[in-house]
Formats: C-alpha cells, structure tokens, sequence
C-alpha cells in the first residue's frame, strides 16, 4: 500500500463489500427477486400492453398505499410484533384530515399533520400496551383494528367527508415535480427509512430486539422503547397513505384502508422478512409490494378472471414465501 | 436381550464383571461434504454400566451419538443391537429398539406439568378419550419415585429450577422399555449437591440392566461414575480405558492429543482440582495456582462494588464488596440466590433496602442500561437466551452493548468501527470465526461465549459480572476463558463470578463469597480454603443452617418482558 511510514492502522478497513450489501441482501430474499423478474418477463410475452412506462407507472402508482404501510410494517415484523389496525389507522387518518381541512381553515399543511399525527397516536397507543404492558401485539392491533375503524365510522356518521383544497390535490394526489404524488410520496418514505433501517443505531436495536429481545434487555437496549418507536412510524406511514388516499379520491372515504393490512404484512414477507422478527430489508418489502402489484396488473391485461386471480395471488405468496423464509438448516 | 428391563429384578453386575454387550459400533464413518466427522469409530457398551464418551467439541461424540439415536445415517460400518446388526432409519427407529437420548437442549413443554410432560403422547385415558388426571400424576409419582427424585408431578415444567426440569427430562427418557439410556452432558447446569442426586438416580438406571452412556466435560464425574471411559479424537476412537486403571493426567492427554502439549499441562492443572481421587492430581494443584498479584494490591483502594444491607423480594442484607482487581465469586446452591445477586447488581431486580455503592458513590438502576452506563457488564447465565441473537452475526451481537455510545453519531450507525471493534475481539479473545459475518449459531459453545464476553470487552468495564461463564464450553476454550477473566481482572475490573463448580471457583478466584437463603453468609480467602472437598462442606453447612423454601418457587426468572417499576 502506501509507504512503510504511513502505514495503515492494523484492522482498520471498510466493512465487508459495504452497505449496500445489508440492504438488499442480509436477508437473502433472492428468490422474490428472480421471482420478480420472471413475473415481468412472462405478462411482457403474455400481453402487449404490459411492457410499458405506462404501465410500470401504473403499477407504481396503484401499489403505492401498500408500499407505503410496508415500508411501516418492516420495522413492526422485525422486532418480532405485528400490527394489524394499519387498513382501519389509514382510514381514521384520513377522515380526520379531511375534517380538519374541512373545519380547520383549509390548510393542507394541517391536513397533511392531521393525518401524520392520527397514524403516531395509534402507534403510540399500539406500542405502549405492547411494549410497557407486554400484551401480544396481534391481539393490541386487533382491538385497536375494531376501534380506529369505529372511530372513523363515527366521526364521518358513516359518510365520505368532501375536501375542496387545490394543493392538497396537487401535493398528495396529482404530481410534484413531475412525479406522480403516490409515486413522490413512497420515494419519500424510502429515502427516510432505508437509512433508519439499516444505517443508523436505531435499526441495530430493531433487529436486536426482534432477534433476541431479552439478550438485546441484558445488553442496555430498551425495547420497550424500541417496539413503540416502531408502531409510531408505521402510524405514521399509514397516516400518510390515508391523506395520500382521500386526496386521490378527492373525499375521504371511511373505508379507505379496509383490508389493506393483510396485503402490506404480505409484502414485508415477501420481501425476506421473518414473522419472528431480527429480518427484513426495506428493498425486499418494496419489491414484495410491487410484486404483488405487477401480478395484480398482469392478471388483468392477460385477461384472467377476476375470481381466478384471487386464488392465483395467493399461490403465489405462499409460494414465494415457501422459499424466502425457508428455515436455514443450521 | 428381548426382556423387558424392568423385569430384570437383580443387578447381575458385581464389581467390574463384565455385562452382557448391549451395544456394539464398529468402523463407524460418517462424512459431511468434505468433513470427516467419524472415521473408523469402534464403541461397547454392556448392561449395568456407565461408559463415559469423551473428547473436545467436534471430536465426534455428537455424531455418534446420532448416528446411535437414528438422527443421521452412517456411511460404513456396523451397528449391533444385542449382537444384531441395526439399521436405524429415524430416531423412532432407534427409541422402538430401546435406545433413549437426553440431549443437553431440553425437550420438554415448560407449560405443562410434571406429569403431563412424563406421559405426553401416551396419557391414561378413559373410553371415552378423556385424560384420567389422577391416574397420570400416580403414574408420574411412580416414575419419579423410581428415580428416587422429590418432585412434585403437578409442578409446571417452567417453574423449576433448571436442575429439576433435567432430572424430568430424564425421567421422561426412561420411561418405557428402554436398555440404553445416554446423558449427554447432564450436569452442566446442575450443582454438586444436585448432581449427587442425578448420580444416584444413574445407579438406580444401571441397576436394573439398561447401560448408560455419559458424556461430560467434567472429568471428576467420569471417576465418579463411570466404569469405563471411551475417548474420541478428530472423528477416531483414541482408547477405552477401565476408569479404575486410568487416571486423569492420561485421560486429559488421550482427549486433548499429543500436538496439544504446552496446553496440556494448563489443562491438567484446571482439571486436577475437579478430582479428588488422584493424589497426584492434588499435589499438582498446589504449584499450580495461578500466579495473581500480591493480595495487599487487590485489596487496597475503595472496593469497585459495595453491597450494604441490601435486600429485595430474593435477597436478605447482603453485604458484599469486590475490589479493583479482584476476583470474587458467588458459591450456593441453585436457588440460594447467587444469580439473584448478580441480577440485582445489572439492574435487572430493584434494590428495595441497603445502598449499593459504585466506586464509592451511592447508586440506583433501574434498568441494565443504567448500570452498562455504569461501566457494570454482566454475562449472563443462559448464553442462548439471555446472551446472544443466535441467528445474528458477530458483529451484530457485539455491537449490540455500544450502540448508544461509540458506535452511533448523530443516530447512524459507525459501521466501520463496529467491524474494526468486532476484528479487535474476534483477536484478541481468540474466538474461532471466518469473520465478523459469521453467524453466531455456527460457532461452537466456546466461542459463542467468547462473543458473549466480546460485547464487554472494549472499553473494559469497571465490574464484570459473570453466571456460570464456563456451561457447555469443552475444556480447551475453557482456559482461554479462565485467562480472558484473569487478564480483565489484572486490568483492574472487579470481577463477580457464580460457578456451579467449586474446582472452577478455586481455581480463578481471589475471594469466595458462600451464598444461603438469599444472603451472604460468608466470605472467605482463597488460600483458607484447602481444596474442593473442604469448600464444598463449607457450602453445605452453610445451606443447612437456612431454612429452605418449597424448591419450587426457587427459580423465578426476572420479568420477562421490561415493564415499569
């Protein structure tokens, strides 16, 4: 290397083929990749209109919502919990930031914090009873499902709520800066949640507490700490595909999110995450949901029967998750 | 050999006369891939005996012992069964034809009861299919009974201490027809008193025909117990010995292997104070303590750690102090509250009464994270659960105890120190890994703990704290280990250590603190004690003068879960 005088500090070295690595990787969800690429290759030869920017916009677009939640749901699934009021979080998200610019002064940037802080204070509610009283967290978010939804049902007296604000369509449902608002908003939540994953301490002590939480307790991590924080930015997340979705509707809907939990928690498992928790990359919960997306699209324009398809999108969740989360013969 | 062994009424065996042959292996291969993990092994074992299987981890007893157990094919080779050569397909194979294995991971459901566990999958039943519970929990208290352990068959599996969950497990190995019975390692969580009764329970087995295979780290045991002695090196068979015509000097050179010889006399040292047959072994022992620095050096200064009068729901008053340098250990029954100490110390249990003072300043933690801040590290007993994320990496675990320090800035995380610090550990303490990426459940019991150890090694804390930091680590990792804490200790942390074996405590400690009834009842120089024997009176008078509770409610583990407090 360099001359003997300046020689290199012994063990000091970048690590191992780099970050990036960890991102798309750790997890070895390699399978849903080629699965990914096959998907697209078979529905370009199967449909001409398939194989299209349009049409990847479309994809991108429509999945948006689910990426969205996911990308939340990564970090719930990998210390180990799971949340399942997401659907019922987005739609009382919603609902409240349709009223807010309703009754508030109309100002999108109220809106926007309306749905934001909705998500976090369900999150917060989800990860206190789950982390400081220790309940499981599938029976906290199944309760919380039935209330947030009530709620939502309640406040509306069960009808969509109008929204009349130009930016608040411009910002979450039209485009910015070209890019499809759905589309904007997910880079967003990649752009703050791959660092927070797997760059900074934070994501350490996620995958610790969702790998072992007592032996992360018995090395100083708060875990308690650890599962709040991770149902407050799935909260949050939600919050944001409920704005994104009533501004795209142009009302907020009660509805919104109905369901929607289902498809996010398969994403995230698509994408190599373990339902026990200590695995998971953002990457694979994003190529998860646009998998899904793309099979979704593909079914369509190749014509298959919409009954058939549900049967069909669940063979091959199981199918792929069969081979991401295969369990590692020691 | 078809009989039933529970008609077998007398034991044939009288003083070394030869059993019939029970078991026979020979030339047993076994390849994995490019690992020849068994190559050529020959092994006998006869009714009425117990042969201990030696050797360093990943010598190949484990194979074997698969191989036996129906959990893996061999290559080549033969295995008979009552002079009949077996093929056994599946480990159903092998427990139909009488061959019953108690691995070290526990098998039993920790929700269930006693009973429940013992006739799981065969429970008295009434005609119309419902469990007759009576019935289970007289059968279970015969069974027990049988043994000649004490335990309630109605206790729930997860509430005994950890000694008396193995001795259901055995219990549960043995019922049915079983001629074979093989322990493996089944007393490496257990206390000497509890170990005695385990031994007992073993010439119950023996007696009544079934041959036992033992497989142990402890050498003492083997002189103990056993009859005969097989050991295995690198996959091959290197002797078997007639415990009474062998000694340990040889035993420990037939298991370590010739290319071994400057450990070898280290080795023997540690091992010589585990036995208290061999003479030579014990006048080996005295020259062989270790070199520690003048006693007027360790005990000077402001002691690192002071207990005061400190109580809490598990401990009395105790009064403890450790000093810089010094290394104090914690000896007591399972259940005497020696963990319980150390917990309380970590933060892990409040203390409700006393003062503990930390480097002579009066402190309170609430949580382990209070106390890590306070340069307190603490191993803990169950590596596996309460040490490491198994399927996690080196360096992952590692960086694990400074994420809230060094190897965080501004929230992102330092990866390159975190490798450099895990490169540093992975040399310093010798843990045999690729790299830092290696996954921690491929690396053997002592090198995991060696990771266990890595998480407080740098910077060094001010007081370690250690629970039975040598379980399930085979002999030669376990000098390492010895000279990790002796270097630690000669840094000038405190040390705190609860062993179950006496030889070990002897052996690294300055100072041995005799824990009863949730207090210190004790505490006595290392050179007033004279060999293991004299400690372990002292530990057993000590228990006798406490009342002892209900064993049952002696382990209860800390909150699972961090809750407020």
């Amino acid at each position: 290397m360099s001359s003997s005088a300046a020689a290199p500090r012994v063990g000091v070295s970048r690590p191992s083929a780099g970050g990036l690595r960890n991102v798309f990787t750790s997890d070895r969800p390699y399978p849903l990749y080629l699965a990914f690429i096959a998907l697209i290759v078979y529905f370009s030869f199967a449909s001409e209109f398939f194989f299209s920017a349009d049409n990847f916009l479309n994809i991108a677009r429509q999945t948006a919502f689910v990426s969205i939640v996911a990308i939340g749901m990564t970090f719930v699934i990998a210390t180990g919990e799971i949340d399942l009021s997401v659907g019922s979080t987005m739609s009382l998200a919603a609902m409240l930031s349709a009223l807010v610019l309703k009754d508030l002064g109309n100002s999108w940037v109220l809106g926007l914090l309306a749905g934001l802080v909705t998500g976090g204070a369900v999150g917060v509610i989800n990860g206190t009873l789950v982390g400081r009283l220790g309940i499981p967290s599938f029976l906290v978010t199944l309760g919380s499902l039935s209330i947030a939804s009530g709620l939502a049902l309640t406040v509306t007296k069960t009808q969509p709520v109008v929204i009349v604000n130009d930016s608040f369509f411009q910002y979450f449902g039209s485009s910015i800066i070209g890019i499809p608002a759905g589309i904007f908003w997910t880079i967003v939540a990649l752009a703050v949640c791959i660092p927070l994953l797997h760059f900074s301490t934070f994501g350490r002590k996620v995958f610790a507490t969702g790998g072992n939480a007592t032996a992360a307790r018995y090395s100083g991590i708060n875990t308690t700490r650890v599962k709040v924080s991770a149902f407050v930015i799935v909260g949050v997340l939600a919050g944001l595909a409920g704005v994104l979705a009533s501004a795209q509707g142009q009302s907020a809907r009660p509805d919104v999110g109905t369901g929607l939990e289902l498809t996010a928690i398969a994403a995230v498992v698509l994408g190599g995450a373990s339902l026990f928790g200590g695995r998971g990359t953002i990457i694979g919960t994003l190529v998860g949901s646009l998998m899904m997306g793309v099979l979704n699209n593909g079914l369509v324009l190749t014509g298959v029967n919409p009954t058939i398809q549900l049967m069909i999108v669940g063979a091959v969740i199981i199918t792929a998750v069969a081979f991401t989360s295969r369990k590692r013969t020691s | 050999m078809g009989v039933d062994t529970r008609e077998i009424e007398a034991p044939p065996r009288a003083g070394g006369e030869p059993g019939v042959a029970l078991v026979q292996c020979e030339g047993i291969t076994k390849r994995f891939g490019a690992v020849h993990a068994l190559r050529g092994v020959g092994f006998e074992l006869r009714s009425g005996e117990v042969h201990a299987l030696l050797g360093q981890n990943g010598a190949g007893k484990s194979t074997l012992i698969k191989v036996l157990a129906g959990g893996i094919e061999h290559d080549e080779g033969r295995l008979l069964l009552g002079g009949e050569e077996v093929d056994f397909r599946t480990p159903a194979d092998s427990r139909a034809a009488g061959i019953s294995v108690v691995y070290q991971e526990l098998s039993l459901v920790p929700s269930m009861s006693i009973s429940a566990n013992l006739c799981l999958g065969s429970e008295p039943h009434n005609r119309l299919g419902f469990v007759r519970r009576r019935e289970a929990v007289r059968q279970a208290r015969e069974m027990l009974a049988r043994l000649g352990l004490t335990l309630d068959p109605r206790a729930i599996v997860e509430r005994l201490p950890f000694a008396y969950r193995q001795m259901t497990e055995i219990a549960k190995a043995l019922s049915g027809d079983v001629r074979v019975l093989v322990l493996d390692e089944p007393t490496s969580s257990l206390s000497e008193a509890e170990s005695e009764i385990l031994f007992e329970a073993i010439k119950e087995v023996t007696a009544r025909g079934v041959g036992v295979i033992y497989i142990t780290h402890r050498l003492s045991e083997v002189f103990q117990i056993s009859q005969r002695v097989t050991v295995i090196r690198d996959g091959a068979n290197v002797g078997t010995f007639d415990t009474a015509e062998t000694d340990l000097h040889s035993l420990v050179a037939a298991i370590i292997g010739p290319e071994h010889e400057n450990l070898r006399r280290d080795e023997v040292e540690a091992l010589a104070l585990g036995d208290p047959k061999d003479v030579n072994g014990a006048g080996a022992t005295i020259t062989a303590l270790p070199a520690r620095r003048p006693a007027a050096d360790r005990h000077g200064g402001t002691p690192v750690l002071e207990l005061r009068d400190v109580g809490n729901d598990r401990l009395v008053g105790v009064d403890l102090a450790v000093g810089a340098g010094e290394i104090v250990g914690l000896a007591g029954m399972v259940g005497s509250g020696r963990t319980e100490i150390l917990e309380t110390i970590f933060g892990l249990r409040r203390v409700a009464s006393g003062e503990m003072r930390l480097e002579d300043r009066p402190v309170k933690f609430r949580r382990p994270t209070d106390a890590i801040r306070r340069g307190v590290a603490l191993v803990p007993e169950d590596r596996h659960v309460q040490g490491v994320a198994l399927e996690h990496s080196i360096e992952r675990n590692l960086a694990l105890t400074r994420l809230s320090d060094d190897l965080g800035r501004l929230g992102a995380f330092r990866r390159g120190a975190s490798y450099d610090r895990a490169k540093a550990a992975i040399a310093t303490l010798g843990i045999k890994a690729p790299g830092p990426d290696a996954r921690v459940q491929d690396l053997s019991g002592g090198n995991q703990q060696k990771v266990v150890f890595g998480k407080w090694h740098d910077p060094r804390p001010s007081l370690l704290l250690l629970d039975e930091p040598t379980v399930g680590v085979d002999i030669g990792a376990r000098e390492e280990l010895y000279g990790i804490i002796r270097r630690i200790a000669g840094e000038g942390s405190g040390v705190l250590t609860v062993c179950s074996e006496l030889a070990e405590l002897l052996l690294i400690c300055d100072r041995i603190a005799i824990v009863a009834g949730g207090r210190i009842v004790q505490s006595i120089r290392r050179d007033e004690i004279e060999n293991e024997e004299h400690l372990h009176r002292i530990v057993q008078e000590a228990e006798g003068t406490i009342a002892r509770p209900d064993h049952h409610d002696e382990d209860t583990r800390p909150f699972e879960e961090e809750r407020p407090s």
